[in-house]
């Protein structure tokens, strides 16, 4: 089975664009690209129009949202609640201090002097209000939301569901930036995915590979996207408990889950978790992959052999 | 005082007799109505225990594994609905890493 691609670049990272019919490539790529527009202008932290920017500059009062955001926001609170606060929507302000507070292009080109981070515990999810049904959110003065770590796997979600409507046969794989959405019918043995620390890695590079037949997969790691402040070297994820960016034994690790947004709770869950995320994912019964900071690999559930794939 | 003929008196322990019988039933059906309403609100889950794979590869290659067994909750990340399998086989391959 022949699998076309479309590759190319939104919301800071790389889009790749799979689907098991040629024909039904560009009308998935249309798809893809309408969702992530959307995405964008909605909740996108970096642009001072999106709708997230208003919400967050309104701190203090209840706030009627769109469909999108509120899907976004009860993501984002329902990633909190199955991780007990580990996955944080309201570390807004304490990524910012931590250096995060602009366009990555921009805060990676150039060390921009040092920074005085203290460590505070996060106004925590609990503190959102939140409406589903009438679609309002009240956040508390000061509480600012970031949506970017379920954020980007939701996008991919949502784009996976879209392609295939728009395709209307077949299967479609779409990555973004590495958190991986399927929707369909997988190519003959399934979607074949290389596991490496940068999702920028050409993906015929040798590595582990396995094959999904199903569902999503995303990557967290700690060692892409990271600046330096002072000669201090940062990244992205932080822990909701510091507000700092997280210190765990674990840099990278993949899991493998029923959509790329529960994937990625879970990775992002067990960076911030460190060691206990073990236990918490054989729990979970999700298939996981765990690389700690000396590279000894920890393998959970259901993971294919490493030793029997050919890379 | 008027004093009851044994049929007045048969009548009575009649009607006592109903009306017991009807108290009886009446709170045996409340309170089946009230366990099916409690056990439609919350209704829980088995916990079911399974063992999982815990496997260590270091950069050298070397492999251990152990078995750890965990029981799993209502409030957890929902489970794979397919497993991984090795990549032999399969197209469109697609890099997962961190961005």
């Amino acid at each position: 089975m022949t699998v076309a691609v479309k590759s190319w670049k939104a919301l800071g990272t790389s889009v790749h664009v799979l689907v098991t019919s040629d024909d039904g490539l560009g009308r998935a790529t249309t798809a893809v690209r309408e969702v992530l527009e959307d995405v964008d202008v909605v909740y996108s932290r970096f642009r001072e129009d999106s709708e997230l920017s208003r919400l967050n500059a309104r701190a203090g009062r209840t706030i009627g949202v769109s469909p999108r955001l509120a899907t976004a926001i009860d993501a984002a609170l329902r990633a909190a609640r199955l991780t007990d606060g580990a996955v944080d929507p309201t570390i807004g302000e304490a990524i910012r201090l931590a250096g995060y507070d602009d366009d990555f292009t921009q805060i990676a080109s150039a060390d921009r002097g040092p920074l005085t981070l203290r460590a505070w515990r996060v106004p925590g999810w609990q503190a959102i209000r939140f409406d589903r049904r009438l679609r309002t959110v009240f956040l508390p003065p000061r509480v600012e939301l970031d949506l970017g770590s379920t954020g980007k796997a939701l996008a991919a979600d949502l784009a996976a569901t879209a392609a295939l409507a728009a395709a209307g046969t077949g299967g479609v794989l779409i990555s973004l930036g590495g958190d991986i959405a399927t929707a369909g019918e997988p190519p003959t043995g399934g979607w074949r995915i290389l596991l490496a620390e940068d999702s920028r890695v050409d993906p015929d590079s040798d590595g582990e590979v396995i094959c999904l037949p199903a569902g999503g997969v995303a990557t967290s790691s700690t060692t892409v996207r990271r600046w330096s402040r002072g000669g201090v070297a940062l990244h992205h994820i932080i822990d909701p408990q510091t507000s700092l960016p997280t210190t765990g034994p674990f840099r990278t690790v993949t899991v493998v889950a029923a959509t790329c947004l529960d994937a990625n709770i879970a990775s992002t869950a067990a960076i911030v978790r460190g060691r206990a995320a073990i236990d918490w994912l054989i729990g979970c019964r999700l298939p996981a992959r765990l690389v700690e900071n000396d590279g000894t690999i920890h393998y959970i559930g259901p993971w294919p052999d490493p030793t029997g794939v050919a890379a | 005082m008027n004093s009851l003929t044994p049929t007045q008196r048969d009548r009575g322990l009649q009607r006592l007799r109903r009306l017991t019988f009807g108290a009886t039933a009446g709170a045996l059906v409340a309170v089946v109505g009230v366990s099916y309403a409690a056990a439609a609100s919350y209704a829980g889950k088995s916990a079911s225990s399974s063992t999982a794979l815990n496997t260590t590869t270091n950069d050298s290659g070397t492999t251990t594994s152990t078995g750890t067994s965990q029981s799993s909750t209502t409030t957890s990340v929902p489970a794979a609905t397919a497993a991984p399998t090795t990549g032999s086989s399969g197209s469109g391959t697609v890099t997962s890493g961190g961005s």
